[in-house]
C-alpha cells in the first residue's frame, strides 16, 4: 500500500504509478464498482491547516480524521452543517472517516434538504490529477467565482478526477437548541404531504424524514427544527398547528434524544442488517408513484413477505431502498433467468435495474450503496448516464486522468 | 459613460445638456427591466439603454438619422418607467425629447409618415377640429376594411362610439366656492375636451365643493405635449408659450395657488415648461408656471377631503405613466380613493405602460395593442367593479378593450362626496357595476 | 485591454452568415445593421466596447441550437448574452463574433411548491423569478444587486451571489438543473428537480463557466419559503478595524445574519448626498439584517446589539417598521448610483478573508493616494466580498488606464491576503489577465481542459476568463 505523507509524495506516487490505484482515506465508504488496483492511502496527509471561526472557514489536509475536525469545530461552537453520513454501521467497515472521503463522496445527511450538500460547503481543493500534477481550485473565501468551479466537479467524483490533498470548507454555528417533531403513524402519501407542507413553511425545518415503512406502508414522520431556544419553541408550536391535520404531533425537546433520532436517519441505521441498500435522489412528489409502482413490481409479489424496506429523507427527495438476502432471492422469481446460478444476485440485479430505470424516466438517480461484491462487479452501482452526458463524463476523465489510474470504473 | 463630443459641439446648450445626461448613464441596464417595449420585443435596441446608445451615436457624430435609429426612437413610449428605475438619475425624458426634435429637423420621413404626423398635429390639439374628425371617423368606421395603413385603421378603431357635446364649463370663466381656501387655474386641455367632458365637469364640482375657486384662464389651451413628443418643437413651443402667457397673466391678476391639470400626460409637460424654455425669453415665466403646476390629486390632498364610509366597491387603479413616472405621483390617487371609501386594488406590473402614450397607439398600433392586452389582463385579473385612471389617454386605450367601466379618479371622488354618478358607469356596452347607492 | 485580433476571414463571411441565420430565425431576430449592432457593443462594463458581426435573439432552445450549429459549422465565435448587466465584460463581443442574446426566452415553464422548484427559460430576470412565486409565499434566494434586470442565464454563467448569500448561498447552491446547448448544437439536460448529481457534478462546473461551455436556455431553480419577517440594524463606527472586529464577533457568537453590508466613509458621503437616507457620517457603516419570526428577530438582534455596543458605535439604529427598514437599505442600494453621480467608476469584486479587512482597506486608501483616484468601498462583510468603486473620468485621456492599473493592484492585494480576484461578478475580460496572479499554469490548464471537452473548437466566448497567452494555442 502506498501511504504518502506529503502532497509532493503523493504527486510523485501517482506520476510513477505503473498500474491503477485504489484511493482510500479511512476506507469507510466502500461502495461503487470494486477497484482492482494498488491501494493509495491519503490518511498520511493529516491535520487542520487553518481555522477561522470568525470567517466560518476551515482548511484541512484531506486525510484529516473527521473526529479531529469535529472536535476543533465543537470547541468553537461550530460544525459541518451538512452532517456527513457515517457509513461504518451500514457497510460494516471499520476505519476512521476522513474529511477528504466526505467530500470525495459528497456525503450529506438530513440537513442537506435545508442547507445544501457537502459540495455546497466545499470552498477550495488541492488535488493531484492522473498525471501527478498538483492543481488548486477555489480558495478559502466563501464567495469566489474566479475561473471554473472545479471544486464542485471534484466533490462527489470519488477520486476519479484527482486525489484530494487539501480541502477548505465553510462551517456554521451550532444552534443553541433543537427539537424533533414526530407524526407517529402516516402512510407515504400523507407523509409526503406533511413534509412538503413543513418544508414549504417559513419555520426553517432542518430535517424531514419518514422512517422505515411497515408492510401496510405506514411509518412515523420526523421533523427537526434548530435555533435559539425561544425560537425553537415558537416554531415547534407553529409547525404542530400546521401539521395538526395529519395528526397529533409529538415534540422531543431533549437534545440528546432529538440528536439520536437524526443520527439514526443520517446513518440509515434501520438498514444495517440488509444485504442490499441503495439510495435514490428523486423529485419528492414522485415518491408515492414509485412506491405504488415498486409494490406492483416487487413488493406485492409476496405481500406478506418482509425484507423489502423503504425509508425517506430530505422530504422524500432521498429514498433509501433496502432488501434482505432472503427477499432478494425471492425477488429473482420476478424474472427467472435460467442462466443464473445465484438467485440472490439475480434478484439484486433486477431491483437495481428497476431503480435505475425509474430514475431514468422520472428524473433523479439511484446508487447502490451496499451489496455483494460480486453484484457490484457485475452491474452499474451508479445511475447510467444519457449518451451525451456519458460522453462528456468520459472525455473529462480522459483528460484529468489520461492513464486511467485513479479509481478506474468505481463510478460505473 | 464616456462621450465623444468636441468642445465646439458642447457650446450648443442642447448638446451640452445631452452630454451631461449621457455622462450620468453607467450603462447598468436596470432600465431594460421596466421598459415596456423591451418586455414586448426583447431587443436591446428597443430599451432605454439601447436608445441612449443610438442617440449618443447620432448626436456625437452630427449624423443624419438613419431609418433604423428613427424606428427605435419612435418605438419609445416616453412612459419614463426607465427614469423611475434608473439608479443614476439619468434624465431620459430630456434626452429623448431632444433626440425627437433632432430627428424632426434632420430626418426626412417617408411621405405617409409625414402626412400622418401632420394630420395628427393639425387635429388633436384643436378640440373643434378633433370633434369634426371624430365624427368623420365614426362615419368612416364601416369602411375600415378598405383602409390600407394599419395606423389609420387604429385611428378609426380608437374613435369613441359617442362624442359628447361641447361643455360650457370649458370656456374661460371663474367658478366660485363657498369657503375659499385657494384659487386655482384649471387646464381644460384639448383632446380631452372633445373626447370626454365629464372629467372637467367633475373636477370643477369637486374643487369648488372643497374650497378652491377655479379659473379657466383665457388664452390657455393645448399644453403642447402631443406635438412635443413628435419632435415638432416650433408647434409645441407655440402652444406652451400661449399657456405660459395666459397663466402668468392670471397669476399677476388674481393670484394662483396652483395650476390644476387632470390629464397627467399634460401635467408632465407643463411641469417641464421651465426646462423647455430655459434658453428662451419666457424662461422666468415658464419656471413660475411649472412651479405651481399640479396634478389634480396633489391639489386634492391639500384640500382635505372627508373620509367616506367603506362601500365595498372594488376599484382597480391604473397608474398612468405620466403620473407615476413622469411626475412621480404614486400614492395620492390611491390614498384619496381609499379615504373616499373605495376598495383600491392595483394590477400586477403596474409600472408598465398601457400602450396609449399620447399618439403612440395611433402610430405604433402593434406594440400598443400588445401592451393594451397585457394591461387589461392584469386589471381584469383583479375582477374590479370599476377602473380608475388619471389620464384620458389611458382611459381611452383601456376602455376600448374591456367591459369594465373606466372613469377618471376625480369622477369617483366627486361621486363619493355628493356629485352625480359618473356617466361612464352606465354607458352602453359596459358592465354596470354592482355598486351600492352612494349618498 | 487587449482583445484577440478579429479574424478577417470570418468578417468577410458576414453576408453568408446572416443569410444562413435568416434561414433558421425570423428577420426581427437577426440584427446585422451596423447602426444597430452598436447597441450590443458592450455590457455594463462600458469602458470596453466592440460591435459584434451581428446579434441574434432566438425564441426557443431549438433556435439556439440551430444558430450554434451554423456558427460551429462556419467557425464563427459566439458570445452569449443575458441582460447585458455584467460588470466584468462577460458579454463583450469581438468584431468577428455573433452575440447570442436570450432576452426573448422569458417564460415560466413549471412551478412546483411541493417539490419547491421553478423551471424557467434562462432569459427571465432574477427578480421576476421571485415575482412568479411570491404570491404563494416563496422566493428565489440569490439576489445580485442587478436582480431587477439581470437574467438567470447570466446568473448561471457568473455564479452570481448577492447581499443575502451568507445564509442562502449563491447561484450554484440554488441551481438544480439546466437545459444547455453545446456549441455543436447538442441539447443537454443536466440535473433536474432532484438534488445532487448522480455521476460527476457537471452542473457544478457549468455554473460559473461564463458562457464558455454552452448556452443555458432553461434552468430549474430551488425556491424557498419566504421568512416570516426580516429586520435590519444600522451600526456606525469610527474605525474600519473596529467594524471588522464587530462582524467577526457576531459570527463567532453563533448568530447567522442573512446579510452584513459594510460601507466606508467616501461611500457614505456620496450616498448621503444622492439618496439622503439619513446615514451617520462615520468611517464605517454596517447594515446587518436578520430574519425569522418576530421573537427570533428580537433574540438575534439582542445578541448583535450587545456585541455592537461593546465596540462603542457612533450610531446604532434598529428599524422599528418597514419604512425605517427601507430607509436603512435605501442608501446601500443607491450606493452605486450615488458614486456614479461623482464620476465614472470601475467596480471591483475581490474577496478577502474577513480578518484582513482593516489591512486591505488601509492599503486601498494608500493606493488611492498613490494613483490620485478616489475609491469608495461597499462590502459584503459577512463573506469578505469587496466592491471597491474606483472613480475616474472616462473623458480624460489616460484616466481609464490609471484606473485599470489601480484596480489590478487592489486585486493582487486581495489574492495576496488569501482571497481571490472575483467573488460574484466573474472574470470576464476585466480580470482575465490577472488570472496568473491567483493560478499557476497547471491550475489554469486544468480548467481549460474542461472547455476543451465541452467546446473543442473554443468558439464560445473564447477571449474571456483565461489569459490570452494561456489560451492562445486553443483559440482558432
Amino acid at each position: 500500500m502506498l501511504r504518502p505523507q506529503t502532497e509532493q509524495d503523493l504527486a510523485d506516487a501517482v506520476a510513477a504509478a505503473p498500474a491503477p490505484l485504489r484511493i482510500i482515506g479511512g476506507g469507510t465508504r466502500d461502495f461503487g464498482r470494486p477497484v482492482d488496483g494498488d491501494p493509495l492511502c491519503v490518511a498520511g496527509l493529516s491535520g487542520i491547516t487553518l481555522y477561522e471561526p470568525g470567517a466560518l472557514t476551515m482548511v484541512a489536509q484531506a486525510g484529516t480524521p473527521l473526529t479531529e475536525i469535529d472536535a476543533a469545530l465543537t470547541a468553537k461552537g461550530q460544525r459541518l452543517p451538512f452532517e456527513p453520513t457515517d457509513m461504518r454501521g451500514l457497510l460494516g467497515t471499520t476505519g476512521t472517516p476522513t474529511i477528504g472521503g466526505v467530500f470525495a463522496t459528497n456525503a450529506s445527511g438530513p440537513r442537506r434538504v435545508q442547507v445544501g450538500a457537502a459540495r455546497d460547503f466545499l470552498l477550495g481543493v488541492r488535488y493531484v490529477d492522473g498525471r501527478g500534477t498538483v492543481v488548486k481550485n477555489g480558495g478559502r473565501v466563501m464567495k469566489n467565482v474566479t475561473g471554473y468551479d472545479l471544486v464542485k466537479l471534484m466533490a462527489g467524483s470519488h477520486g476519479t478526477l484527482g486525489v484530494l490533498t487539501e480541502v477548505s470548507f465553510k462551517v456554521l454555528p451550532v444552534p443553541k437548541a433543537q427539537a424533533t417533531l414526530t407524526l407517529p403513524d402516516l402512510n407515504e402519501v400523507d407523509g409526503l404531504a406533511a413534509m412538503s407542507a413543513a418544508l414549504g413553511s417559513p419555520f426553517e425545518v432542518s430535517g424531514a424524514s419518514q422512517g422505515m415503512l411497515s408492510p401496510d406502508c405506514r411509518a412515523p414522520v420526523f421533523f427537526r427544527i434548530e435555533g435559539f431556544a425561544s425560537s425553537v419553541a415558537y416554531r415547534a408550536d407553529q409547525l404542530s398547528q400546521l401539521l395538526a391535520r395529519f395528526g397529533q404531533v409529538e415534540v422531543t425537546t431533549d437534545p440528546v434524544a432529538s440528536a439520536r433520532i437524526w443520527e439514526d436517519i443520517r446513518d440509515v441505521s434501520a438498514f444495517r442488517d440488509h444485504a442490499f441498500v441503495a439510495r435514490m435522489s428523486i423529485r419528492p412528489s414522485t415518491y408515492p408513484a414509485f412506491l405504488f409502482d415498486a409494490m406492483n413490481t416487487f413488493l406485492s409479489y409476496s405481500p406478506k413477505a418482509r425484507g423489502f424496506d423503504l425509508m425517506t429523507d430530505w422530504g422524500s427527495g432521498l429514498v433509501w431502498v433496502g432488501a434482505t438476502a432472503e427477499a432478494l432471492t425471492r425477488n429473482a422469481d420476478v424474472a427467472p433467468d435460467p442462466g443464473s446460478t445465484d438467485p440472490q444476485l439475480l434478484g439484486a440485479r433486477l431491483l437495481m435495474d428497476y431503480l435505475h430505470s425509474f430514475c431514468a424516466v422520472e428524473g433523479g438517480h439511484a446508487t447502490l450503496i451496499k451489496g455483494p461484491r460480486t453484484l457490484r462487479e457485475k452491474i452499474p452501482s451508479f445511475q447510467p448516464e444519457a449518451a451525451s452526458i456519458a460522453a462528456l463524463t468520459a472525455a473529462l476523465r480522459a483528460r484529468f486522468d489520461p492513464r486511467d489510474l485513479l479509481n478506474p470504473g468505481i463510478m460505473l | 459613460m464616456q462621450t465623444h463630443f468636441t468642445p465646439a459641439q458642447l457650446t450648443d446648450p442642447a448638446t451640452k445638456t445631452a452630454n451631461d445626461i449621457l455622462r450620468a448613464c453607467v450603462h447598468c441596464g436596470f432600465c431594460t427591466a421596466t421598459c415596456p417595449t423591451y418586455q414586448v420585443l426583447g431587443d436591446e435596441l428597443d430599451s432605454p439603454r439601447g436608445r441612449i446608445y443610438l442617440i449618443k451615436d447620432m448626436l456625437e457624430n452630427n449624423r443624419v438619422p438613419d431609418a433604423t435609429t428613427v424606428k427605435h426612437i419612435d418605438r419609445c413610449l416616453s412612459c419614463l418607467a426607465c427614469m423611475t428605475t434608473c439608479p443614476s438619475g439619468v434624465h431620459y425624458m430630456h434626452l429623448v425629447d431632444h433626440a425627437r426634435a433632432y430627428i424632426e429637423k434632420n430626418y426626412k420621413r417617408p411621405l405617409s409618415d409625414r402626412a400622418l404626423r401632420w394630420v395628427l398635429a393639425q387635429i388633436l390639439p384643436y378640440p373643434t377640429r378633433f370633434r369634426v374628425a371624430l365624427l368623420l371617423a365614426k362615419m368612416g368606421r364601416p369602411f375600415r376594411g378598405l383602409v390600407p395603413d394599419p395606423r389609420l385603421r387604429a385611428m378609426l378603431d380608437m374613435a369613441p362610439r359617442t362624442i359628447p357635446p361641447v361643455s360650457r364649463n370649458d370656456h374661460p370663466q371663474t367658478f366660485a366656492t363657498a369657503q375659499k381656501k385657494m384659487r386655482v387655474a384649471l387646464m381644460t386641455g384639448c383632446a380631452q375636451k372633445a373626447l370626454n367632458t365629464d372629467i372637467n365637469d367633475a373636477t370643477i364640482r369637486l374643487l369648488t365643493r372643497f374650497g378652491a375657486q377655479v379659473v379657466v384662464a383665457k388664452g390657455a389651451g393645448c399644453c403642447g405635449a402631443l406635438t412635443h413628443h413628435m419632435g415638432k418643437e416650433t408647434q409645441s413651443h407655440r402652444a406652451a408659450a400661449a399657456n405660459i402667457r395666459a397663466w402668468t397673466q392670471e397669476m399677476d391678476a388674481g393670484g394662483l395657488d396652483a395650476i390644476v391639470i387632470n390629464t397627467s400626460g399634460c401635467g408632465t409637460t407643463v411641469k417641464d415648461y421651465g426646462h423647455m424654455f430655459r434658453n428662451d425669453p419666457l424662461a422666468a415665466d415658464a419656471a413660475r408656471v411649472s412651479a405651481i403646476a399640479m396634478d389634480v390629486s396633489e391639489v386634492l390632498m391639500k384640500l382635505d377631503l372627508p373620509t367616506g364610509a367603506a362601500r365595498g366597491t372594488k376599484v382597480a387603479y391604473h397608474a398612468a405613466c405620466s403620473l407615476q413616472h413622469g411626475q412621480q405621483i404614486k400614492t395620492y390617487p390611491k390614498v384619496l380613493l381609499k379615504k373616499a371609501g373605495f376598495t383600491v386594488l392595483e394590477p400586477a406590473d403596474s409600472h408598465l405602460c398601457c400602450g396609449s402614450a399620447g399618439t403612440y397607439n395611433l402610430m405604433q398600433p402593434e406594440i400598443s395593442g400588445q401592451l393594451k392586452t397585457r394591461k387589461i389582463a392584469t386589471i381584469e385579473a383583479l375582477q374590479p367593479d370599476i377602473i380608475a385612471a388619471g389620464n384620458i389617454g389611458c382611459m381611452m386605450q383601456i376602455g376600448s378593450g374591456t367591459g369594465v367601466p373606466i372613469v377618471h379618479t376625480v369622477e369617483l371622488l366627486d361621486w363619493a362626496t355628493g356629485g352625480p354618478q359618473p356617466p361612464a358607469l352606465t354607458a352602453p356596452g359596459k358592465r354596470t357595476p354592482a355598486v351600492p347607492i352612494l349618498r | 485591454m487587449e482583445m484577440p485580433v478579429p479574424d478577417a476571414r470570418i468578417m468577410a463571411k458576414k453576408a453568408q452568415l446572416v443569410s444562413r441565420l435568416l434561414e433558421v430565425l425570423p428577420r426581427h431576430a437577426v440584427i446585422d445593421d451596423v447602426a444597430e449592432t452598436r447597441a450590443y457593443e458592450c455590457d455594463a462594463l462600458a469602458a470596453y466596447r466592440c460591435p459584434p458581426l451581428c446579434a441574434v435573439l432566438p425564441s426557443s432552445t431549438n433556435e439556439v441550437a440551430a444558430v450554434l450549429r451554423i456558427c460551429n459549422d462556419m467557425g464563427v465565435p459566439v458570445v452569449p448574452r443575458g441582460s447585458g448587466t455584467s460588470l466584468a465584460g462577460g458579454a463583450l463581443p469581438t468584431a468577428d463574433c455573433v452575440i447570442l442574446g436570450v432576452a426573448r426566452l422569458t417564460d415560466v415553464l413549471e412551478t412546483n411548491y411541493d417539490d419547491r422548484f421553478i423551471r424557467v427559460q434562462s432569459g427571465r430576470t432574477n427578480l421576476s423569478v421571485t415575482g412568479a412565486v411570491e404570491q404563494d409565499g416563496f422566493f428565489y434566494a440569490p439576489d445580485p444587486s442587478s436582480q431587477l434586470a439581470c437574467a438567470i442565464a447570466g446568473n448561471i454563467a457568473m455564479n452570481s451571489g448577492g447581499a443575502h448569500c451568507l445564509k442562502y448561498g449563491v447561484t450554484t447552491n440554488n441551481l438544480l438543473g439546466v437545459t444547455m446547448v453545446q456549441m455543436d448544437g447538442t441539447i443537454l439536460t443536466i440535473g433536474g428537480a432532484h438534488m445532487d448529481a448522480g455521476g460527476l457534478d457537471l452542473l457544478g462546473v457549468i455554473c460559473g463557466s461564463e458562457g464558455q461551455l454552452g448556452v443555458v436556455t432553461e434552468a430549474t431553480l430551488r425556491i424557498l419559503p419566504k421568512p416570516e419577517g426580516a429586520r435590519p440594524v444600522l451600526i456606525g463606527y469610527d474605525s474600519n478595524e473596529v467594524a471588522g472586529v464587530c462582524v467577526s464577533d457576531i459570527i463567532k457568537a453563533g448568530v447567522l445574519p442573512v446579510a452584513i453590508e459594510f460601507m466606508d466613509r467616501p461611500c457614505i458621503e456620496a450616498t448621503e448626498a444622492f439618496a439622503k437616507a439619513g446615514y451617520p457620517m462615520c468611517e464605517a457603516l454596517l447594515i446587518i439584517e436578520v430574519e425569522g419570526s418576530p421573537a427570533e428577530i428580537d433574540e438575534q438582534l439582542a445578541v448583535i446589539k450587545a456585541i455592537a455596543q461593546r465596540h462603542n458605535p457612533v450610531e446604532l439604529r434598529e428599524a422599528a417598521d418597514d419604512d425605517q427598514a427601507k430607509r436603512i437599505w435605501l442608501g446601500r442600494k443607491s450606493a452605486f448610483g450615488a458614486m456614479g453621480q461623482i464620476n465614472d467608476y470601475m467596480c471591483l469584486d475581490g474577496t478577502i478573508p474577513v480578518s484582513e479587512l482593516p489591512y486591505v482597506l488601509r492599503r486601498i486608501g494608500e493606493l488611492s493616494v498613490e494613483y490620485g483616484l478616489g475609491v469608495g468601498n461597499v462590502f459584503h462583510a459577512g463573506d469578505g466580498n469587496m466592491h471597491p468603486l474606483i472613480l475616474y473620468n472616462a473623458n480624460t485621456p489616460g484616466d481609464l488606464e490609471k484606473c485599470e492599473a489601480m484596480g489590478a493592484d487592489i486585486l493582487r492585494l486581495c489574492v495576496e491576503v488569501g482571497g481571490c480576484l472575483t467573488g460574484e461578478h466573474g472574470v470576464g475580460i476585466e480580470k482575465r489577465d490577472l488570472m496568473h496572479v491567483q493560478f499557476t499554469a497547471a491550475d489554469l490548464e486544468a480548467q481549460m481542459v474542461v472547455k476543451d471537452v465541452f467546446d473543442p473548437k473554443w468558439l464560445l466566448n473564447p477571449a474571456k476568463v483565461f489569459p490570452l497567452d494561456s489560451s492562445a494555442g486553443r483559440r482558432v
